[in-house]
């Protein structure tokens, strides 16, 4: 009897630990948020804004492919023997739909329109919280920063694919194309909020977009549309900024987001990089430092080189050619070290320059996989010069107007200013030439000259076909993923 | 007791003396196994008489009133029964022969089940075939050994990729492992020389019973128990080494130089800074890898206890530079009968050591020892941390092999625990009650530190860096219990099983990186550019369990069983599923009208039922935010939240239906045994991740749900043979599956979806997924030669085309509209096999014993990633000495018309097209394992030893494939099925000799 008793014992003991019970089926995800309970303080509100900018960080984007794909298709770049198989392409326009930094560019950008989507989504929320919370004028400058980037990356996406779904709401089912004027006008709404509600560049934290942002890329949408007079107004509206008397200071870590600067794509090495080989598009992780320095190094490693036909641009005495590249002779390294004709020669053969712009050499021997520079991705000198071209091609356009705008350029530079006399097309090929010069490469030439019409008579020889060229194609990952764009919607000649 | 016994046992033997007639005579002798351990409980049975007996604890029996014309059958659970005339011996001791129709009693579900009255589909490994191959993981002793049973491979100290009857998900793919009624992820704990059986459940029958966790099939890991019998010492060593033979034929320095120059790279200056030596850098990332390993164990056993205790050392240097494994194990199983109840416990513990096969910029060693320029050193002393690599001036930047695998180290520690208590009380004659607790717990740090080092302009790290994983994990299983089994008038056998099971897991990680950029002497974590971040993740399971086992004098079988099961994973509307089964089975040898044919055994069974598939990631069904985005705001780190990946709140868990029909055979007294099986299971509600619009921007750009079907069929034939001649004694067996894969459908207007590594940047993907294809089938282009001139390549293409010109790959236009593009690719490959096979030779001769073991695969394809290396060109690296023989080019006109490879640096689709250029038959027939061994028993070492056994042993030794890879057992890319028969250079399967020792005292 005893043993029984001690069985029972034992038994109903392990029974005990036993029981069920179904409610430890329902369990919650410890280790994220619910967007159910989000919006609901200032931080958090700030932190959706947050991640919208994370997707310009992305290889897709300003981490690599953007310089490279803009660069080698305007022909500013050469490629080195070693340049990867997948960015060949774009140097002689044999990319096709399979092209993945075709598809790395096209998702960087819908996931950061997504994301300030799902800011826009929540506006009721965000607009129902107490002002001790958040302000009025807070409320709309967040909201305003996800417009302005909603239509920073529509303003990425239209020139290089035309036609596109437009998203306004978060959603998973695929949307057909619009026309690109559909999407222009939202590109343009969108820049319209923002340069209402986004703060001056004078108060607004550095790295956030601002109003002068907003107009000057108003100003710019406005353009690559011809709508010159419009332009000017949003233009005119970008006000307190000065061109840097150091040409150069444009280009360095420690002189950022000075007198010149408007927008900027933020990199800073010393918050991290370890995430910088995980993310193609998402721009999640901690990756913040760009592969620009060493791509477009000259000492070690690197990628491509400046073309002979840019550095052939420079007129004689533009201060700028010495500040965008090095050549034999070149001190680095805050002048302790000097570029030798042995650093130009390769296996390849000569060649006659590196670039100077944007590299780290200034301050250091060598470039390595992590550059904190950021992109001016909008200068001062770039609206002076869209704006002396708006006064130029606008009808009634004051062409002495338009050269004064030109010649402040010029003038830091160095080099002779035009006489106020000269003829609208004379105008007009100085804005060619200044631009390449100017903002060689700053991703702004390819669509300088497709807008211009000139892209048939510049690139030619180089693989360029007129009536296809001029877009890329919309990637494959998009032609099997969604039913209303398919593969025989694709841009002209893919 | 004993003294009582042999008392009892001699005055019994004079009775009996007095009373019989005076030719019947007393036969006295030892049963004994193979290896000369005695069987204790034996039995003994005089032909066509009831004199029988049952051995003793020493294996011995007395059996009287024999006489010379008598015939003798001893037998024993798991072994060849034998008969012999006695004639006019007295003594007749026998040593018996394991069966090759594997165990009489088979680990099923929640118990064991008599092999005759099985009526599902399982395949057995017995601990004999587990420790005739030297294996490092339990998993691969079913390589070969199981009908339909697929085991790949890779380097040591990693879980072999197990598939069970092809594949049926998309998803994750690997069985159900129970170790002694203990749920585990994988055997990587388990020292192989402690299993005493695997059995192999493959169809419903036997699996619904898990349920949720069975779609992929189960395998049940049966521990060594101790034996009743005096207390036995074992002990077993071997070591031997490994090696990889295999090289990949690669340019020289004298070739490569020419090769450069012809790409346009003069690098003769460069390679003469070096001396213009060759390094053969394939020579120096493979290695002679040291293998040993010890076991000792101590079995012992009581009429009312058992209890086993062993410990295992295992220490492995992989075939591959930097890799290794080492494991110490221990484990303790006890039984205890106390009257009506009975307690045990089976608990091992391991600790493992791994130096995992490293890898750098996404390429792996292999990768970067074929691209490397061969006439830069290993070596170099002016070299931050000492090694050479390319700079700009070499134009190239595979990584120093050597220097990825051997600067710094990656060690990942772990522990393993896992283990049972329970108790089983008899309530009532046949009816127990059974209530066990399990334990499958594990830790692993994963560390990582690489000093700094700068082995040329390309490569270079000015820190030390370290990054350590920390997790841990633990599962608990509850089982309660009722079994009720009883005969009724004789005829009606019923067994009756309900379980409650609840299965409670839990893990958690942490993650964590620094990098110190003072110093390489620390080899740990700092708070300098420190990254840090840990996960939580739980689970529970409830399952209501019920079986019913029927039949009439065993030779009608039933069997049902159901289970409900309920889970965590799932939203709050799909959380419970139902799975049952239905099986029948016909003993027809049983049948009167057989009672003189030469079938010992004839059994048709068939069964039907269902399973279900919980693997897919936690919380998957509720919508998340993620806030893991980062962007620099005022030069501060500001931190980005949205919503995470689409969620699916419907989601559920896979289900399959499998239907089975199985026949079983024994000819001759079982001396030729068999079975046959067929099976055709249909998957539904696969898990899928339909790829949503790209353009939508939903973080990871697909929503998981419940929508695809796959069918899988085949089928399966196992035979064996045994047969004894004197001394000598042999045995075949061979088994043979083949399956079969397509899917039926994926998402309502999706029919395809692209996915999956391509293995090479700048390589396309190719695996598929298509209505009407196999799972993952590579999808591709076809080739046809190359252009020689632009006539041909105007035959083929629109007039105008800039891309293809002469000297490029003449890829097939397979729709005509003389444009090449994804219309024109098709199925080029299919990464499973049509049927794998094993055949397994045992043969002993007096002392000597013999075992060969070859096992196969047939009608894979392989898609060679290293081929991409060696031959696509895609611009300058290292390549395959062929490409000095690639079209040469002249005025338009290719001038070497018999060159099989494109001109260098053609149309980027010569090297970014996935095509059939690349893709190789896979099959192959391997000598798995050949040993010969000796045996010293009962002679002059017996008195210290009771058995001694030498042996020598070979692996892989002989490999008989048209793959033109290293090795075409490939280990997966990752654990995807998505990346199955994709070849990027990971860990070959090495040769192996050893030399082993084995001793019972």
């Amino acid at each position: 009897m005893k043993k029984i008793k001690y069985i029972v014992v034992v038994l109903s003991g392990i029974l005990a630990i036993n029981s069920c019970d179904t409610k430890d089926l329902e369990l919650t995800n410890p280790n994220a948020l619910s967007p159910e309970t989000f919006f609901k303080t200032k931080n958090q509100v700030q932190s959706a804004v947050n991640a919208c900018y994370a997707n310009l960080q992305t290889r897709g984007l300003y981490a690599r492919h953007i310089f490279f794909a803009l660069d080698l298709m305007s022909q500013e770049a050469k490629g080195n023997p070693q340049l990867e198989g997948n960015k060949v392409p774009f140097s002689n326009f044999t990319f096709d739909a399979s092209s993945d930094i075709v598809q790395f560019y096209w998702e960087s950008c819908f996931l950061g329109i997504s994301k300030a989507n799902f800011v826009l989504d929540n506006e009721e929320k965000i607009q129902a919280l107490s002002n001790s919370i958040l302000t009025q004028e807070q409320k709309n400058k967040y909201l305003g920063e996800a417009h302005f980037l909603r239509a920073y990356y529509y303003f990425l996406l239209v020139p290089r694919f035309g036609d596109l779904p437009i998203y306004t709401t978060q959603t998973t089912e695929g949307l057909a194309r619009s026309s690109k004027e559909e999407v222009y006008k939202l590109i343009e709404a969108d820049f319209d909020f923002a340069s209402k509600n986004l703060l001056s560049k004078s108060v607004e934290d550095k790295g956030r977009a601002t109003r002068e942002a907003a107009f000057a890329y108003l100003g710019k949408v406005l353009l690559y549309q011809k709508k010159y007079d419009e332009a000017l107004v949003a233009f005119n509206k970008v006000t307190g900024f000065s061109l840097e008397t150091n040409f150069y200071n444009n280009f360095m870590d420690e002189t950022e987001h000075g007198p010149e600067s408007i927008f900027e794509i933020e990199y800073d090495e010393t918050l991290g990089v370890g995430d910088k080989w995980g993310s193609d598009t998402a721009g999640d992780g901690v990756a913040e430092s760009t592969l620009r320095g060493q791509e477009y190094g000259n000492l070690g490693w690197f990628n491509v080189y400046p073309s002979d036909d840019l550095l052939d641009e420079y007129e004689a005495g533009d201060k700028r050619f010495g500040e965008t590249f090095y050549v034999p002779g070149s001190v680095y390294n805050e002048g302790k070290n000097t570029m030798v004709a042995a650093n130009f020669t390769s296996s390849a053969g000569i060649r006659r320059g590196g670039w100077k712009k944007y590299q780290n050499y200034y301050k250091r021997t060598d470039e390595n996989l992590d550059s904190s520079i950021n992109f001016k991705v909008m200068r001062y000198s770039d609206v002076l010069l869209m704006m002396a071209e708006c006064e130029n091609q606008r009808g009634g356009g004051v062409q002495s107007t338009a050269i004064g705008y030109i010649n402040q350029v010029r003038f830091r530079a160095d080099v002779p200013l035009l006489a106020l006399t000269l003829t609208k097309d004379q105008v007009f090929t100085a804005i060619v030439h200044e631009r390449k010069v100017e903002l060689a490469g700053e991703q702004v030439r390819f669509d300088d000259i497709i807008r211009w019409g000139l892209a048939s008579t510049e690139l030619a020889g180089t693989g360029f076909q007129a009536g296809k060229s001029e877009l890329w194609p919309i990637p494959n990952r998009e032609t099997s993923s969604n039913p209303n764009i398919k593969p025989s919607d694709n841009n002209p000649g893919y | 007791m004993m003294l009582k016994l042999k008392f009892a046992i001699i005055v019994l033997l004079i009775i009996s003396n007095q009373n019989v007639m005076a030719q019947s005579k007393t036969i006295q002798g030892v049963i004994t196994d193979s290896s000369g351990y005695p069987l204790p409980g034996a039995s003994v049975n005089v032909v066509g008489s009831k004199n029988n007996t049952a051995t003793d604890f020493d294996g011995k029996y007395t059996l009287t009133g024999i006489n010379a014309t008598d015939k003798i059958t001893y037998s024993f659970v798991g072994m060849v029964s034998q008969t012999i005339t006695v004639g006019s011996q007295t003594v007749i001791s026998v040593k018996l022969a394991e069966s090759t129709q594997a165990l009489n009693e088979v680990v099923v579900a929640y118990g064991t089940q008599k092999r005759t009255k099985v009526t599902g589909a399982i395949s057995t490994v017995s601990a004999k075939d587990i420790t005739a191959v030297p294996i490092t993981n339990a998993e691969s002793a079913l390589q070969g050994r199981a009908a339909g049973v697929t085991v790949v491979n890779g380097a040591p100290g990693t879980s072999p990729t197990v598939t069970i009857r092809g594949l049926a998900t998309m998803g994750n793919s690997a069985p159900l492992y129970v170790v002694d009624g203990v749920l585990v992820g994988n055997l990587s704990g388990l020292n192989p020389s402690d299993i005493e059986s695997m059995s192999v459940l493959k169809d419903a029958s036997t699996t619904a019973l898990y349920g949720a966790k069975a779609f992929n099939g189960v395998i049940m890991v049966t521990t060594k128990k101790g034996k009743k019998g005096p207390g036995q010492i074992t002990f077993s060593t071997y070591v031997g080494s490994q090696t990889v033979t295999k090289r990949y034929d690669v340019l020289n320095t004298q070739q490569y130089l020419q090769y450069a120059s012809d790409l346009g790279s003069n690098l003769t200056a460069r390679a003469a800074e070096f001396g213009n030596q060759t390094t053969d850098w394939q020579d120096e990332i493979f290695q002679t890898g040291i293998m040993q390993e010890y076991n000792l164990s101590f079995s012992n056993g009581t009429e009312n206890a058992t209890s086993r205790y062993s410990a295992g050392y295992l220490k492995q240097e992989g075939a591959v530079i930097g890799t290794g494994f080492e494991r110490y194990s221990f484990r303790a199983n006890n039984t205890q009968n106390l009257g009506k109840l009975s307690i045990g416990s089976n608990i091992g513990v391991s600790f493992n050591s791994t130096n995992p096969e490293r890898a750098a910029g996404g390429r792996t060693l292999l990768e970067h020892a074929i691209k490397m320029a061969p006439y830069l050193p290993v070596y170099n002393a002016n070299n931050l941390g000492g090694y050479q690599g390319p700079s700009a001036a070499d134009g190239q930047d595979a990584e120093n092999p050597v220097r990825v695998a051997n600067h710094g180290y990656q060690e990942v520690n772990g522990v393993s625990i896992i283990g049972n208590i329970y108790a089983e009380l008899e309530i009532y004659k046949g009816l127990k009650f059974r209530s066990q607790v399990s334990l499958d717990y594990y830790t692993s740090r994963d560390h990582t530190f690489i000093p700094s080092f700068r082995d040329g302009s390309a490569h270079f790290q000015d820190y030390s860096s370290t990054a350590e994983i920390n997790s841990q994990g633990q599962t608990i299983v509850f089982d309660n219990s009722l079994n009720y089994k009883t005969t009724i008038a004789d005829k009606h056998n019923v067994e009756v099983l309900g379980v409650i099971t609840k299965i409670e897991n839990k893990s958690r990680n942490v993650t964590a990186g620094s990098r110190n950029l003072i110093s390489d002497e620390i080899d740990q974590l700092s708070l300098q550019n420190a990254n840090l971040s840990s996960n939580n993740f739980e689970t529970n399971n409830l399952g209501y369990i019920v079986r019913v086992n029927y039949d009439y004098d065993d030779k009608y079988l039933f069997a049902v069983s159901g289970r409900r099961d309920g889970s965590s994973r799932f939203g709050s509307n799909k959380r419970y599923g139902n799975f049952y089964s239905i099986a029948l089975g016909w003993n027809i040898a049983k049948e009167s009208f057989m009672e003189n044919s030469i079938f010992s055994t004839l059994k048709l069974r068939g069964s039907i039922g269902t399973t279900g598939n919980d693997r897919i990631e936690d919380y998957r069904y509720s919508s998340n935010l993620a806030t893991n985005y980062t962007y620099p705001f005022n030069g501060e780190a500001g931190i980005g939240t949205t919503s995470g990946s689409a969620p699916n709140p419907d989601l559920q868990w896979e289900s399959k239906k499998d239907r089975n029909i199985g026949l079983d055979f024994g000819l001759f007294d079982e001396k030729f045994t068999g079975s046959i099986e067929y099976f055709n299971n249909k998957s539904s509600d696969i898990l899928f991740a339909v790829p949503l619009a790209a353009s939508t921007g939903s973080p990871g750009g697909t929503q998981i749900q419940n929508i695809a079907d796959v069918n899988v069929n085949g089928y399966e034939l196992t035979l064996g043979y045994n047969d004894r001649k004197g001394d000598f004694t042999w045995s075949a067996t061979a088994n043979f599956g083949k399956t079969k894969n397509e899917v039926v459908s994926l998402a309502p207007g999706v029919t395809s979806v692209l996915g999956g590594p391509s293995g090479r940047a700048g390589l396309e993907s190719f695996s598929r997924l298509e209505v009407g294809q196999p799972l993952f089938y590579f999808w591709g282009y076809e080739t046809n030669g190359i252009y020689q001139n632009q006539a041909e390549v105007d035959a083929v293409l629109a007039p105008g085309q800039t891309t293809f010109q002469p000297g490029d790959i003449r890829f097939v236009d397979r729709n005509g509209d003389r444009v090449i593009n994804s219309d024109d690719k098709t199925n080029i490959g299919n990464p499973y096999p049509d049927f794998t096979y094993g055949l397994n030779l045992t043969a002993a001769y007096k002392k000597f014993d013999f075992n060969c073991f070859i096992t196969g695969v047939s009608g894979n394809d392989v898609f060679n990633s290293n081929k991409f290396d060696l031959e696509a060109m895609q611009r300058l690296f290292n390549s395959g000495s062929n490409v000095m023989d690639r079209s040469i080019v002249v005025n338009g006109q290719v001038t070497n018309p018999s060159a099989t490879l494109p001109r260098a640096l053609g149309a980027s689709q010569n090297w970014s097209a996935a095509s059939e250029r690349y893709v190789e038959d896979g099959s192959y027939t391997r000598l798995k394992n050949v040993t010969i061994g000796y045996t010293f028993s009962e002679d002059s070492f017996a008195k210290y030893f009771s058995r001694l056994r030498f042996y020598i042993s070979g692996q892989n030794l002989i490999t008989i494939t048209d793959y033109s890879g290293l090795d075409p057992e490939i280990a997966r890319v990752d654990a995807n099925a998505n990346s199955a028969g994709i070849d990027i250079g990971r860990y070959p399967q090495p040769k192996s000799v050893i030399f082993g020792l084995e001793v019972t005292f």
